[in-house]
């Protein structure tokens, strides 16, 4: 539930950032909304494997990391304090954020010529794999799972939360109201960041008090 | 002359005298009826004064708002009376009952917190879910429950819509009257984005709130808990929750109401007041501008106090979706174009029949809301000048 909670909340901001190079390329290949859903699926499972990728690295940094010891804490809570105070300031005073498929247009355009029908699969799998606050935090809590099955199922509802933004993509009138909703969006990942920031401090303080 | 001159202003059409007075007189009616409760005129001075009082007071209002043309002047003086009267009857009333303004966990348990119209937002999900309401109060025993607070939240919904911001909530009145303090705002600008953020605030708190199956604004952000109740500080989360709403409350209810001269808390803050934006869609009554006689002037955008003007806004003729319908920017346009409206007939004709259309219910909920708590802290007043103390 957890994951699903920050995928919610952090949802609309992969939606706005990624939208600007994702949107086009639905509108310019889907001629219907049955083809744009095709597209959207692909994208989906893109995004999905890169997030069980994740899901399997936050386990193996769990296992390094160990737990039961005071530096668990401190680890985790210092790492909350640090990555909320990044969804603080991504939330409430960033202007402006690259989504990861918008960092690699070379790569792109030659996927585009060469396998284009794998585009939406590639694309899903950069966003899926998009070094974002949210995604960040995700990847700390994740790793706070004792299995790969958790961590697996933690990264499954944090898709889940975020994909359901997605789904109003094919039926695109909805884009007309994007700005009001990237900007609740970020400001309540902001909110969420306070929350997290909170979290992060206990953490530290109880970490401190074992050492 | 030039679409920005905003030299000469244009009278607001008044009432006679005696249009004035017939158009009061449903009202002392409807009034009387409501707060004698059916006839019962009290005997006790200490009762017969406050209900006198509250009489007058509520139908005088009524009579200014007719008889002048003007709304937001009059709403707001009984809109803040009812916030410092519902401050001053709650804690008493608290102090009365419990001995203390803080909540012990043996009062949640047993189901005795008031229910207050802030937690309707993050109730809902939770109960569709699974069948409870995550709050700690009483569903139908007590005066404040959550099923009368239910039943008083759809009514007004579908008469006022938001116009509930500025003429039923408790809350409300408090910033209104701090921000009523200075004649000029010392903060001018506060950029558009923030006026979304009761949006995400309601998005947040929905959320986690049905993650934790508990109503987590009023554990953690709610500013009036500072005047009404909290829950007593045992433990470190306790402190920081009650350093958060008072830190809210000083900020968004006091200091920045009176440098900006808008409702901050309202304006920026409230998760309930961003919800019930939505119910200004099911209801009738809009606040429409209309564009042939608008000169652009903004002034109605500066004089918002909930920030549901602005430049976009007033090109297409209309509000925000924010709108609490508490006629500032009626009462402050030099032409004239801006009115209360009945949605389906045309803008510009019958500005005053919608006006008084809407004032109607508008200020019998505010009667129905607000006398009873008036009365009982003016009760409460008369009683400490009498016999020294508040509490009986």
């Amino acid at each position: 539930m957890q994951g699903f909670l920050l995928g919610l909340t952090s949802g609309t901001v992969c939606l706005t950032y990624c939208a600007p190079v994702m949107v086009p390329y639905f509108l310019g290949e889907g001629k219907s909304v049955r083809q744009n859903i095709s597209l959207l699926v692909k994208f989906l499972v893109g995004r999905l494997s890169g997030y069980l990728l994740f899901g399997v690295l936050a386990w193996i940094f769990n296992l390094l990391i160990g737990k039961g010891f005071a530096l668990h804490d401190l680890f985790f809570g210092t790492a909350y304090i640090i990555l909320a105070a990044m969804l603080i300031i991504y939330g409430f005073f960033n202007k402006r954020s690259r989504c990861a498929a918008e960092t690699l247009p070379g790569l792109f355009r030659r996927l585009s010529s060469h396998s284009p029908s794998l585009l939406p699969l590639f694309f899903g799998l950069l966003t899926g794999m998009n070094l974002c606050p949210p995604f960040l935090l995700a990847f700390t809590e994740a790793s706070g799972t004792s299995s790969i099955g958790g961590s697996l199922w933690f990264f499954w509802n944090f898709f889940l939360g975020t994909s359901l933004f997605f789904f109003p993509i094919p039926f695109l009138g909805v884009l007309r109201r994007f700005e009001p909703l990237q900007i609740v969006g970020k400001l309540a990942a902001g909110i969420l960041g306070v929350y997290y920031l909170y979290i992060g401090t206990i953490m530290t303080q109880g970490g401190l008090i074992q050492l | 002359m030039s679409k920005t001159s905003v030299a000469f202003k244009q009278p607001y059409p008044k009432n006679s005298l005696l249009k004035s007075i017939l158009l009061v007189l449903p009202m002392l009616f409807l009034t009387a009826m409501m707060l004698s409760e059916g006839g019962k005129i009290p005997k006790n001075p200490l009762h017969l004064i406050p209900f006198v009082t509250v009489y007058i007071f509520f139908n005088g209002m009524f009579f200014l708002m007719i008889y002048t043309g003007k709304t937001d002047r009059y709403r707001a003086i009984l809109f803040t009376t009812f916030a410092v009267c519902f401050v001053i009857s709650f804690i008493s009333n608290l102090i009365e009952t419990r001995g203390s303004m803080a909540l012990t966990g043996e009062d949640m348990i047993s189901g005795n917190t008031p229910f207050c119209h802030m937690v309707i937002p993050m109730t809902l999900i939770p109960a569709a879910l699974t069948k409870t309401i995550i709050f700690p109060g009483s569903i139908l025993e007590g005066f404040a429950n959550v099923a009368t607070m239910f039943v008083i939240w759809i009514g007004v919904s579908l008469v006022l819509g938001r116009g509930f911001c500025s003429w039923g909530c408790f809350f409300g009145g408090l910033e209104e009257g701090f921000s009523r303090l200075r004649r000029k705002p010392i903060l001018k600008h506060i950029p558009l984005k923030w006026s979304y953020m009761p949006y995400a605030v309601l998005a947040a708190v929905v959320l986690t709130s049905t993650l934790a199956l508990s109503p987590t604004y009023c554990e953690w952000l709610c500013p009036f808990k500072a005047v009404t109740e909290f829950v007593e500080i045992t433990s470190f989360q306790v402190l920081v929750q009650t350093i958060i709403f008072v830190s809210l409350f000083v900020g968004l209810v006091i200091v920045l109401p009176i440098l900006t001269k808008r409702r901050t808390q309202c304006g920026l803050l409230c998760p309930f007041g961003a919800f019930q934006s939505f119910t200004n869609k099911l209801n009738v009554f809009e606040i429409r501008i209309d564009r042939e006689k608008c000169v652009d002037c903004m002034l109605c955008a500066k004089a918002c106090p909930t920030f549901s003007l602005d430049a976009k806004s007033i090109a297409k003729g209309r509000t925000r979706l924010s709108c609490t319908k508490c006629g500032k920017c009626v009462d402050v346009c030099p032409k004239n174009a801006i009115s209360f409206h009945i949605k389906g007939t045309p803008v510009s004709s019958g500005h005053d029949k919608s006006r008084l259309l809407f004032i109607y219910p508008a200020l019998i909920f505010l009667a129905t809301f607000g006398s009873g708590t008036i009365k009982g802290a003016l009760h409460r007043i008369l009683l400490l000048l009498t016999t020294g103390g508040m509490i009986q």
